[in-house]
């Protein structure tokens, strides 16, 4: 008996150790999976742009382009974000909404921009897109709703338009779920907190976007579970965060923005 | 790793060949291409009771490829749900899933190759006991008086 149950632990132990060595070679280098990840990551951002610019036109207003750059430059630039791979587009709609795309695409719609009562709400929700960028969850969540082979397909051009048209409805309209939501509305206290920003207001607009007469509107909100809770735990989580909080553009720079947003609406 | 010991008697030739089967039974599910890890072990099984009543030799086989099976049905259950949950979920590729798939083909190699060894020689007759499964055989397998 004593034979065989140390002869059944050494095979275990073959087994992972085996397995544990063989772990230390970096395989996902050697195959090239990383690249190969990258230029599909690559080919469905530029699939799901194309298809949500002839959605809506792009807003080329200096103004809001000059403040939505220095806001995502300097959460980037204080958080060590590569901002070469971050592709902001704002999109003259109505709704209150922004999403990310793969391959670092971010849009935001000037229905987002016009309610936010400051800049530290647009910068909130901004961080928080940028979460969902930096953890990889545009991948994760398409993979996760329409498999990997549906994504791989759509990449090489052999799904119809249909299938595009439902991943990229997807994106846009509805929320990752709780697991990821939580983790990137973390990580955005933690952008906003390292880029002097404030993060209180991120969880005011959570609760005022909360009021379900409202709530129709709210693309961004309705499609985001129990924003009640989310901002006490944002509320929670930044109240040790003791920091020196700063403006990103200036006043005046905020308002006069605003003013051309509602200008051409 | 295998060792070719004496028997307590020597088997007769429809013993031999009903022997030599259970572990065929595992290569066929192989062979077929059965995509699920279960199927190997099931086929086992199946033969296994319905000799369950056999004479010793037979028995005392049919508990080895039945065993060896088990434990393979862990290492490719394992190796297939990981490979599930990359396909359909947000699970990435990484190198610990790749060095886990190389183990698990490996051992599914020297299993097969054990098991395809051990099938010609009981065929023959001859008494084969694997390292670790022979002994565990021994003690769960017992002649009946």
């Amino acid at each position: 008996m004593k034979k065989a149950v140390f002869q059944g632990i050494l095979i275990v132990t073959l087994f992972f150790g085996t397995w544990y060595l063989l772990a230390q070679i970096k395989w996902v280098t050697i195959f090239n999976i990383q690249k190969k990840t990258e230029n599909t990551e690559q080919k469905l951002g530029e699939i799901f742009w194309d298809v949500f610019k002839k959605t809506g036109k792009e807003n080329t207003n200096k103004n809001v382009k000059n403040t939505i750059d220095s806001i995502v430059n300097h959460i980037c630039e204080t958080n060590g974000i590569n901002i070469a791979k971050i592709k902001i587009h704002v999109l003259e709609k109505n709704d209150i909404n922004a999403f990310a795309l793969p391959n670092g695409h971010l849009i935001v719609f000037t229905g987002l921009i016009s309610q936010s009562a400051n800049q530290e709400e647009l910068a909130g929700v901004i961080c928080h897109e940028l979460a969902h960028i930096e953890l990889n969850h545009v991948m994760k969540k398409l993979i996760q709703e329409i498999g990997f082979t549906v994504v791989g397909s759509i990449t090489s051009g052999s799904e119809g338009a249909t299938i595009i048209k439902e991943a990229t409805k997807l994106l846009s309209s509805s929320a990752y779920d709780r697991k990821l939501e939580k983790e990137a509305d973390i990580k955005a206290v933690d952008l906003m907190v390292e880029a002097n920003i404030n993060p209180k207001p991120f969880a005011d607009f959570l609760y005022k976007m909360s009021d379900k007469e409202t709530i129709k509107q709210f693309t961004w909100i309705s499609t985001h579970p129990d924003s009640k809770e989310r901002a006490n735990y944002i509320l929670s989580y930044c109240k040790n965060k003791n920091n020196q909080y700063q403006q990103v553009v200036t006043t005046e720079g905020w308002s006069k923005m605003q003013q051309e947003l509602k200008k051409s609406e | 790793m295998i060792q070719s010991n004496n028997f307590r008697y020597s088997p007769g030739e429809h013993e031999a060949e009903t022997a030599s089967s259970s572990y065929l039974m595992s290569l066929i599910a192989i062979i077929v291409g059965a995509p699920l890890p279960i199927l190997n072990l099931l086929a086992t099984i199946i033969f296994y009771l319905s000799n369950r009543k056999s004479t010793y030799f037979v028995r005392w086989h049919c508990t080895q490829a039945l065993l060896s099976q088990l434990s393979m049905l862990i290492i490719n259950s394992f190796g297939f749900w990981w490979t599930v949950s990359i396909v359909f979920t947000a699970e990435t590729i990484s190198n610990e899933y790749i060095a886990y798939m190389i183990s698990a083909i490996a051992f599914n190699i020297v299993e097969f190759i054990a098991t395809l060894y051990t099938a010609v020689q009981t065929r023959k007759g001859k008494h084969i006991e694997w390292w670790f499964y022979g002994g565990l055989t021994n003690i769960l397998c017992k002649e009946s008086r």
